[in-house]
């Protein structure tokens, strides 16, 4: 009996050894590749990182309103945080392409399909940021052109604007990323329906004294009555 | 001898060279930028050629029009002011041929390629004195030639700038930003930084047309006060000459924004590149002038100043989220708490305090810059306010004294300025 | 080669004007003379000149260089004799060349037989020839001619005791043309010189002839009707023979001196002379196309007689007063230069001794309309000496070679008339035809090529004028044309480079030859036709349908 406990211990040892011995090499080289993909990871990360200074990245993002969002939430600056992303991604990539070395099997599919959604995170990323910055930089257009215009309701109209356009890039990157796609599409549109048909029935309803004002100081270029305006002008 | 330099691209046409080559070399120019003027133009050219042929019947004279598409028969109007041999109408008596000749230089009006073409015309044909004259200065006379174009041909002036007699409320963007912080910054007691109407040197127009980027939408919009602080930073010899009244052919508010764009934001614009030549400077001196530097008129004028209240307050309300990227928390607050208020006094320091700051966000672009000139024009017509209510019933003399105030305001703030724009970066 | 037979010889001459006492001294007193003349005739013939007019020569004091004539009948004995002059005549003659001479018919000199008859008594027979008033204010409101000298056009006279008529000096008492006695006279003196063989004369001072209360006392009906009873006199009697007025007036005004073809067959155009220097100076043709926009036409068998200088000072009367400050700012800042309304300097100095400026001021003088004239030495290039009164500057004597007295006369230097012109830029051994004919391209020898040019076509002499207008001002251009003959003439009034675009669409198809080198040019198409010029630079081309 002895015997055989330890005919077995060894045989289970020797496969043990065996398997061990198979698989050490393939550890090996995912830590070789895990240490070359660190390297590669921390050189573009240095590279973005100068990159994005070049271009005054954070410069965009401050106008885009995210620099005052990472700063509440306590995180860094929007160059260091992309350099860091892309480290990371980088690193991880590198990883897990080790890990498919390793021949796990099942686990290769799953790799391939994250490297496949990876230009697709990239794109959303992207989508989300410069919408973002479109947002901003579009509703304070509006706001200040209704202020100055006189228009009643300035904040009114650059909120309302500075919405429709956060909405719109929402679904733009959700159908990207593939979340919910039909759902946001669908969610969109009705939204963006329903704030038109409101705005439509407004308009008409109240607003058409003003647009008649406005209709005819543009098209009819008859008597230009005294003006209520004042005759200053500036230079 | 300047050596010719145009721009890569050639924006004169083949039609409007050929023009040149038969105008040839002159020493005196008038450039008349035009657009659908054909209401006041004829007269105005007709004074043009009067004065010439008065002050200057030996020289050689040249009238460009650069015209911005006009369709109701400007060019053709400039054009018949043309004295020569072969038109033989004009019963006036010249030495010389006179030419008038006229190019479209585009489709819709701009001030600042119109100046372009007029500058390149001089230095091809080596004008010695230039000058500009608006299409609408219906109150022209011939002594116009002389006072503005005299300076530069006799007395080796570079640029001679208008100066007018004026209302007092007329211009207030002048008399309260444009005057006082020229003045302030480079030194010199310039009334009229912006002209539509100058005379200059052969070489500094040259240098100017070189310099310019032209190219650029900003420096093209604000060409006119590009031009003076041009003049300035070359340290080129500039007066004034007074030229009588203005007026305006068309008195209605103009837009705020544009003329704001086009003084303001060029203005705001040149301190960037000519920041060795003003930072240093301290106080101001008054420059050559001819004529009194400026007279008002006090005829009553109808102003709606319940409007410019109004807009003040609802501006300063509104726009608290773009204020707070651009002025101080300090600043944004006073400013808060005067347009709570039904009769406010937007107080001389702090009205110079805003324009400091809105200065130093255009430099650092806090926001996009042509929002930061935007966000100016609800503040501005607060100050628009409280100027035509401290004037209200004040004589000439207590309006300049306001004003020669405002502008030691200035003066005295510029340490100021200098703090904030070395600031943080 | 002798004198071809040519009813309108003078359309097609070249006119020389010569003052005898300044060409060439043969007798060594250091005056000219006719003997002297007659040597020089060779010259003459070879530059190509066909017409000789000569300044008085007549007996004279010699107070207004002798157009205060003392004798009509005879030569001044310091020029020699009459037979001297009848044999130069002859010699001229001989070659082709003709000779007009100077008949001065509006005055005499105080020293004249008559005026001294007439100012002798009031019964004297010659009393009525001259001008007398009891007082001085009769014909008020004529203008004084010689501003720089006379204050009245009356003068006291005080043998007679009475004021007598003088339109230029006072020693030059005016004839009176409403005496038959005088007008028979004065017919007589001109055909005495017509019988010996000139072919014209010169009128002086036609205009003021006749005096009449209440007007200017010029271009008077009684004046033209004098002078078409000479020209009819002429006409009948002397065929072939020319007069030429010399009449100082507005080209409207000029115009009734060739009346139908009964008056005079030429006249000089003056208003014109002093608006080609005006152009020049200004770089701009506005004042000569102007000035000649406003020439009438005239008789197909008269002409204008065209000239840069002549023995007066170029004269800025026909001018207005914006222009004549212009030249006299620019052409005389030195006021000692400026004479009665005039500017008295030669046409070398003038235009600052610039050659370019005196080739294209003469291209113009031989492709206008008209007869060109020359004034001796200007050929040449000869300067001027204003510190020598009156006009005398421009009157020195002829420079012959770099030798003694410039060759003019073997005298001694100081027995000469008037002094040599000595500066190192225009004295005579810079500047003489000796030099000039050794040197190829000579001002002398350009002179003769382009007189040779001219004379290779009627077209300058009887052809029409048209003017292009370009835009480029100071392009003068114009097309001449005579029967089937066309020539463009393009001339550049500025000193820099020019480019020019001429409408030529009505000669579309020409090939324009130029006349000079003869080099073909690109043919006129229907686009503008492109001509680039040098400065002061000029163009001739025949036309050529070919």
């Amino acid at each position: 009996m002895r015997e055989m406990i330890v005919t077995e211990l060894t045989q289970a040892m020797q496969e043990l050894s065996r398997g061990f011995a198979h698989i050490l090499p393939r550890i090996i080289v995912w830590a070789i590749i895990a240490f070359v993909g660190w390297v590669v990871a921390y050189g573009l990360r240095v590279f973005l990182r100068s990159i994005l200074r070049l271009i005054k990245f954070d410069k965009l993002a401050e106008n885009a309103g995210a620099s005052q969002l990472l700063t509440r939430a306590a995180l860094p600056s929007a160059t260091e945080l992309v350099s860091r992303f892309a480290f990371w991604v980088a690193w991880l990539g590198f990883i897990l392409l080790g890990v498919s070395v390793l021949g796990i099997v099942g686990l290769q599919g799953q790799i391939a399909r994250f490297f496949l959604f990876l230009p697709r995170l990239f794109v959303a990323l992207f989508i989300m940021f410069f919408g973002l910055l479109g947002a901003s930089f579009l509703s304070r257009a509006a706001l200040l052109a209704a202020v100055n215009a006189n228009l009643p309701s300035p904040r009114l109209l650059s909120v309302s604007i500075r919405t429709i356009i956060i909405i719109f890039v929402l679904s733009m990157v959700f159908e990207e990323v593939g979340v919910a796609e039909q759902t946001m599409l669908v969610a969109f549109g009705i939204v963006l329906g329903a704030l038109m048909l409101g705005l439509a029935i407004a308009f008409g309803a109240g607003g058409k004294d003003l647009a008649q004002q406005f209709l005819e100081k543009r098209l009819v270029h008859g008597k230009k009555d005294e003006p209520k305006e004042d005759e200053l002008s500036p230079l | 001898m300047t050596e010719v330099r145009l721009a890569d691209e050639s924006f004169l046409t083949d039609d409007f060279l050929r023009q040149l080559i038969n105008v040839g070399e002159v020493d005196i120019l008038v450039g008349v930028p035009t657009h659908n003027n054909a209401k006041t133009i004829g007269a105005i050219v007709e004074t043009v050629q009067a004065g010439i042929l008065k002050f200057f019947p030996r020289e050689r004279a040249a009238i460009i029009n650069a015209d911005g598409g006009s369709r109701d028969g400007t060019r053709e109007l400039v054009a018949s002011a043309a004295i020569d041999d072969a038109q033989r109408r004009s019963k006036l008596y010249t030495l010389r041929t006179l030419h008038s000749i006229s190019t479209q230089y585009g489709s819709s009006p701009a001030r600042g390629t119109a100046l372009r073409t007029i500058l390149a015309a001089a230095e091809l044909l080596r004008a010695k004195a230039c000058s500009v004259i608006s299409p609408e200065s219906t109150q022209i006379t011939t002594d116009w030639l002389t006072t503005l174009l005299r300076p530069v041909y006799s007395e080796e002036f570079d640029l001679v700038l208008p100066t007018y007699s004026r209302h007092r409320f007329d211009g207030i963007l002048l008399t309260n930003l444009l005057y006082p912080m020229t003045r302030a910054l480079y030194g010199l007691e310039i009334r009229e930084p912006y002209a539509l109407e100058c005379a200059f040197s052969g070489r500094l127009g040259s240098q100017f047309l070189a310099q310019n980027p032209w190219h650029d939408e900003t420096a093209r919009a604000g060409s006119e006060i590009q031009f003076t602080l041009a003049a300035i930073a070359g340290q080129y010899r500039i007066c004034q000459s007074f030229l009588g009244t203005k007026e305006h052919v068309d008195r209605r508010a103009a837009d705020l924004v544009p003329a704001l764009r086009q003084t303001v934001g060029a203005l705001f614009s040149s301190l960037e590149p000519n920041f060795s030549l003003w930072n240093a400077k301290t106080g101001s001196h008054p420059i050559p002038t001819t004529g009194p530097a400026r007279e008002f008129t006090l005829e009553p004028l109808r102003v709606n100043r319940k409007r410019l209240r109004g807009m003040f307050s609802t501006g300063v309300a509104e726009l608290e989220s773009v204020f707070q990227s651009i002025l101080s928390p300090s600043t944004l607050a006073e400013l808060q708490q005067i347009a709570r208020l039904e009769d406010f006094r937007y107080s001389a320091e702090l009205w110079v305090k805003t324009v400091y700051e809105f200065a130093a966000a255009y430099h650092k672009s806090v926001i996009n810059r042509d929002h930061i000139i935007q966000a100016l024009a609800p503040l501005f017509r607060g100050r628009a306010y409280t100027f035509l209510v401290e004037n209200g019933n004040g004589s000439a003399a207590d309006v300049e004294d306001n004003i020669e105030a405002l502008c030691l305001e200035f003066e005295r703030m510029k340490p100021y300025l200098l703090e904030i724009w070395n600031g943080r970066e | 080669m002798p004198l071809k037979q040519d009813a309108l010889w003078y359309k097609r001459a070249i006119i020389y004007q010569i003052h005898v006492r300044s060409f060439c001294d043969s007798n060594g007193d250091g005056i000219g003379d006719f003997q002297g003349l007659d040597q020089k005739l060779d010259y003459l013939e070879e530059l190509g000149i066909d017409t000789i007019w000569l300044m008085p020569f007549f007996p004279s004091p010699l107070r207004d260089d002798g157009y205060d004539i003392a004798d009509y009948y005879s030569v001044h004995s310091s020029y020699g004799t009459l037979e001297d002059f009848k044999k130069f005549l002859e010699s001229a003659h001989q070659r082709g060349i003709r000779v007009i001479i100077e008949m001065v018919l509006n005055h005499t000199s105080d020293q004249h037989p008559w005026f001294q008859q007439s100012r002798s008594s009031q019964e004297n027979p010659r009393r009525d020839w001259y001008v007398w008033s009891d007082t001085d204010t009769r014909y008020q409101g004529t203008r004084i001619i010689f501003l720089d000298t006379e204050l009245s056009n009356w003068a006291w006279d005080p043998v007679s005791k009475s004021y007598y008529w003088h339109r230029f000096f006072s020693h030059q008492p005016d004839l009176n043309y409403d005496n038959p006695a005088v007008r028979e006279e004065m017919w007589n003196v001109m055909k005495f010189w017509l019988e010996m063989g000139v072919d014209g004369f010169r009128l002086d001072a036609v205009p003021y002839l006749v005096e009449r209360e209440g007007t200017n006392c010029e271009n008077l009906p009684e004046t033209h009707a004098v002078i078409k009873e000479l020209r009819r006199k002429l006409d009948e009697q002397f065929p072939g023979k020319m007069l030429l007025a010399e009449a100082n007036q507005w080209p409207a005004d000029l115009r009734p001196y060739f009346a139908d073809g009964d008056e005079f067959h030429m006249a000089f155009h003056f208003p014109l002379m002093p608006r080609m220097f005006m152009g020049v100076k200004l770089a701009d043709r506005k004042p000569i196309t102007e000035i000649l926009q406003q020439t009438p036409e005239i008789p197909p068998s008269c002409q204008w007689c065209l000239f840069l200088r002549n023995h007066d000072e170029l004269t800025l009367e026909m001018l207005s007063d914006i222009e004549r400050d212009y030249m006299n700012d620019t052409y005389a800042e030195d006021k000692t230069m400026r004479l009665n309304l005039g500017i008295r300097r030669r046409l070398a100095p003038l235009l600052d001794n610039d050659r370019r400026r005196i080739e294209l001021m003469n291209g113009m003088l031989m492709s206008l309309p008209g007869t060109p004239s020359i004034y001796y030495g200007d050929e040449i290039g000869m300067g001027d000496n204003i510190n020598l009164g009156d006009r005398n500057g421009v009157r020195t004597p002829m420079q012959w070679s770099g030798g003694w007295n410039a060759g003019f006369s073997a005298a001694d230097p100081e027995k000469l008339y008037a002094p040599l012109i000595q500066d190192p830029v225009y004295g005579y051994p810079a500047v003489n035809v000796f030099s000039q004919r050794r040197t190829q391209h000579s001002l002398l020898n350009w002179m003769g090529r382009i007189i040779a040019v001219r004379k290779t076509t009627a077209v300058f002499g009887s052809g029409s004028i048209e003017f292009l207008y370009p835009a480029n001002h100071r392009i003068l251009a114009y097309v001449r044309q005579l029967d089937s003959e066309t020539i463009l003439v393009v001339n550049n009034l500025s000193n820099a480079a020019q480019a020019v675009e001429l409408d030529l669409r009505r000669y579309h198809g020409n090939v324009p030859i130029e006349m000079f080198g003869k080099n073909i040019f690109p043919r006129v198409g229907e686009l503008p036709y492109l001509l680039t010029l040098g400065p002061y630079q000029f163009y001739w081309f025949r036309l050529r349908r070919i």
